[in-house]
């Protein structure tokens, strides 16, 4: 017990270092964060702020860099704001919006704009290919979810994030409607393909010239938060324990989103709270020193999984 | 000559052409060297000559590195275990220490692997991270670092450019450290290949998608073409063959390849690796303008190529490529 209450207050500490850090390594007039340098990147602001929001350290206001650097179509740069849309840093950015509070006026179109953005294999032509001619990696092209970048094909991390954070704006009220329940299975039923035959996910290619890939840590406990609802099936079930089986990860990322994935999964009896409080040790002893960390999103995801604050996981989509 | 060789021939022969008639129409510029230097180098192991061996090896090209910031760029997948998939952490550090030894100013090394969002992770469970804090050598992760917009000097893939990171911009002496393979969809992965690396994932996406849908061939020279490596050490110490990059076999080749010219070291690996540089579509097409593939034109400062080499395996797409 006292072992306990000492590593609760190792996390506490390491969590204050780094939002200390982030504090630190916010870019200067204010202009949000970067993965490493000075260039604003959606991605590290996004998850600077939900860490920052968690421990109160900034308000709804806060969320102006990120509103600032919102394209006219709705969408956001992952870097900078020339790149063009990127799916990905699009639905962490409107799933931030929606979690820090911000008024919905400011990511409507976005919303709208993510519910648009379609992948290549929607074309008809496009899916053919796959389904006839191109069967080098098997999946069902008729499942669709989200690209990385607008005109390709769908992977696991865009499309989670993407389910994620139109799940929680329609849990909000903030959407609702026939073409975004569509997209929603759709999404859905394409991380359900794409799962590795023994459980978990990679970046999206279960399986190429009939040998099974392995599955990746990051992007399994993404699957993971946006299947909540469907912990009952077995591929679901079957990837919790895979991912579980992890946690002595040795690195900050991924270790973070298991604990964030794992969080959401703490009641369904399966040892999960045991694994989650030794990922979190872990984690805690990965970051002695936040400055030697140099992407400032694994900052704010480790600060994010560090909290303890309960029912407070920017990434559940049930509850 | 089967209809596999054949239409490889004909896709080969036409891109080459292709780049001929750039070539003559001054779309394109020559940038080939008049000669170019390969050392086919012995090393039957990852054990305790390999540093001496790469110093050894780099003295043969009396390279001027004097203050110049080098690049190290491995070739890093993911790791797992039993297979050789990546660039051995050992000839990456002992290529830093070397590369320090022989005068460069500082010695970085980086890479954004394609598929696997947590660059720390793979770093870190290939050892990689270990063996460079040990020498004290940085690491940067080329898929989350500054970038700056690139406007191409060629349109193989129809882009008029390409984000790129700071980092390689910035270094003075870019090599490219890849792994000998074989790989499933581009037929052999060596040091152009290698260079789908320097790609940001933050930019492209895991994996960097929009080059694929562009070819992967015509993406290998547009990168190339803006980013060329100045050196490239392969390590073919152990190879894979099969269906690389990830689920191939080892091979054991006992070979480090240095070259002055990625052309010119991948023909040679190609023909090391007992199959024909002259059948996989990019390497043909970058002969005509990136690099030297012409024998002729490849001074070799180590040892030949072998007469007789038992040709890696491939997949039975890419048999058309067997010598």
């Amino acid at each position: 017990m006292m072992r306990s209450f000492a590593n609760i207050e190792i996390q506490r500490l390491a969590r204050c270092r780094l939002l200390e850090e982030l504090v630190r390594r916010r870019l200067p007039s204010g202009d949000g964060w970067s993965h490493r340098g000075t260039q604003f990147g959606a991605e590290p602001t996004a998850l600077a702020l939900l860490a920052l929001h968690s421990g109160a350290i900034v308000t709804q206001e806060g969320a102006s860099p990120l509103i600032a650097r919102q394209g006219a179509d709705g969408l956001w740069s992952a870097v900078g704001d020339e790149m063009g849309a990127n799916i990905w840093a699009s639905a962490l950015a409107v799933n931030t919006l929606s979690s820090l509070g911000a008024e919905r006026a400011t990511y409507a179109d976005s919303i709208e704009a993510l519910i648009r953005s379609c992948p290549r294999e929607a074309a008809w032509l496009v899916s053919l290919k796959f389904r006839f001619l191109d069967r080098r990696v098997r999946f069902d092209p008729t499942k669709y979810g989200w690209p990385w970048v607008p005109e390709t094909v769908s992977w696991v991390a865009p499309t989670a994030m993407a389910l994620i954070a139109l799940e929680r704006a329609k849990k909000r009220g903030l959407v609702r409607g026939s073409e975004l329940q569509r997209r929603l299975r759709l999404g859905t039923e394409m991380l359900l393909d794409r799962a590795c035959p023994g459980g978990g996910w990679n970046a999206g290619n279960a399986v190429v010239y009939g040998v099974p890939l392995r599955p990746h840590v990051d992007t399994t406990a993404l699957a993971l938060l946006a299947l909540r609802p469907l912990y009952d099936l077995p591929i679901v079930r079957n990837s919790l324990r895979w991912l579980l089986r992890n946690v002595e990860c040795p690195s900050a990322f991924s270790l973070a989103w298991m604990i964030l994935a794992a969080d959401v999964y703490k009641d369904v009896g399966i040892n999960v709270s045991p694994a989650i409080n030794s990922a979190r040790d872990r984690l805690a002893s990965l970051l002695e020193d936040p400055r030697s960390i140099g992407d400032t999103s694994t900052i704010g995801l480790a600060a994010l999984a560090l909290g303890s604050e309960p029912k407070n996981n920017p990434f559940e989509v049930e509850g | 000559m089967s209809r596999r060789v054949f239409e490889a021939a004909a896709v080969a022969g036409t891109g080459a052409l292709a780049v001929r008639q750039m070539l003559s129409t001054g779309y394109l510029q020559d940038r080939r060297k008049a000669n170019s230097r390969v050392a086919i180098i012995h090393q039957a192991s990852y054990g305790d000559r390999l540093d001496k061996t790469l110093v050894d090896g780099l003295r043969l090209f009396n390279l001027d590195l004097r203050g110049k910031a080098v690049l190290l760029k491995p070739n890093l997948v993911e790791s797992i275990p039993g297979s050789e998939v990546n660039t051995n952490p050992r000839l990456v550090g002992a290529a830093a220490t070397a590369f320090l030894t022989l005068g460069a100013k500082t010695v970085l090394v980086g890479e954004g692997p394609g598929h696997q969002r947590d660059t720390m992770l793979v770093l870190a469970e290939t050892g990689l991270e270990t063996e460079l804090r040990e020498r004290l050598i940085r690491f940067v992760d080329l898929n989350r670092d500054e970038v700056v917009k690139v406007p191409l000097k060629t349109r193989f893939t129809g882009l008029e450019f390409l984000w790129l990171p700071r980092t390689v911009l910035a270094s003075e002496f870019v090599v490219s450290m890849p792994k000998v393979k074989t790989h499933h969809w581009a037929g052999v992965t060596l040091s152009m290949k290698n260079l789908f690396g320097v790609v940001p994932g933050v930019a492209y996406g895991w994996p960097k998608n929009p080059l694929h849908w562009r070819g992967i061939d015509r993406s290998i020279l547009d990168i190339n073409a803006a980013v060329p490596a100045h050196f490239v050490i392969a390590d073919g110490i152990i190879g894979m063959e099969g269906n690389g990059p990830l689920h191939g076999s080892p091979r054991n080749l006992g070979r480090i390849v240095m070259a002055d010219d990625p052309v010119a070291a991948d023909f040679s690996c190609t023909l090391l690796m007992g199959l024909n540089p002259r059948r996989v579509n990019y390497l043909t097409q970058a002969a005509e303008f990136l690099g030297n593939g012409a024998p002729e034109r490849i001074v070799h400062l180590g040892e030949s190529l072998p007469r007789t080499v038992a040709p890696f395996a491939v997949l039975p797409e890419f048999a058309h490529l067997r010598l």
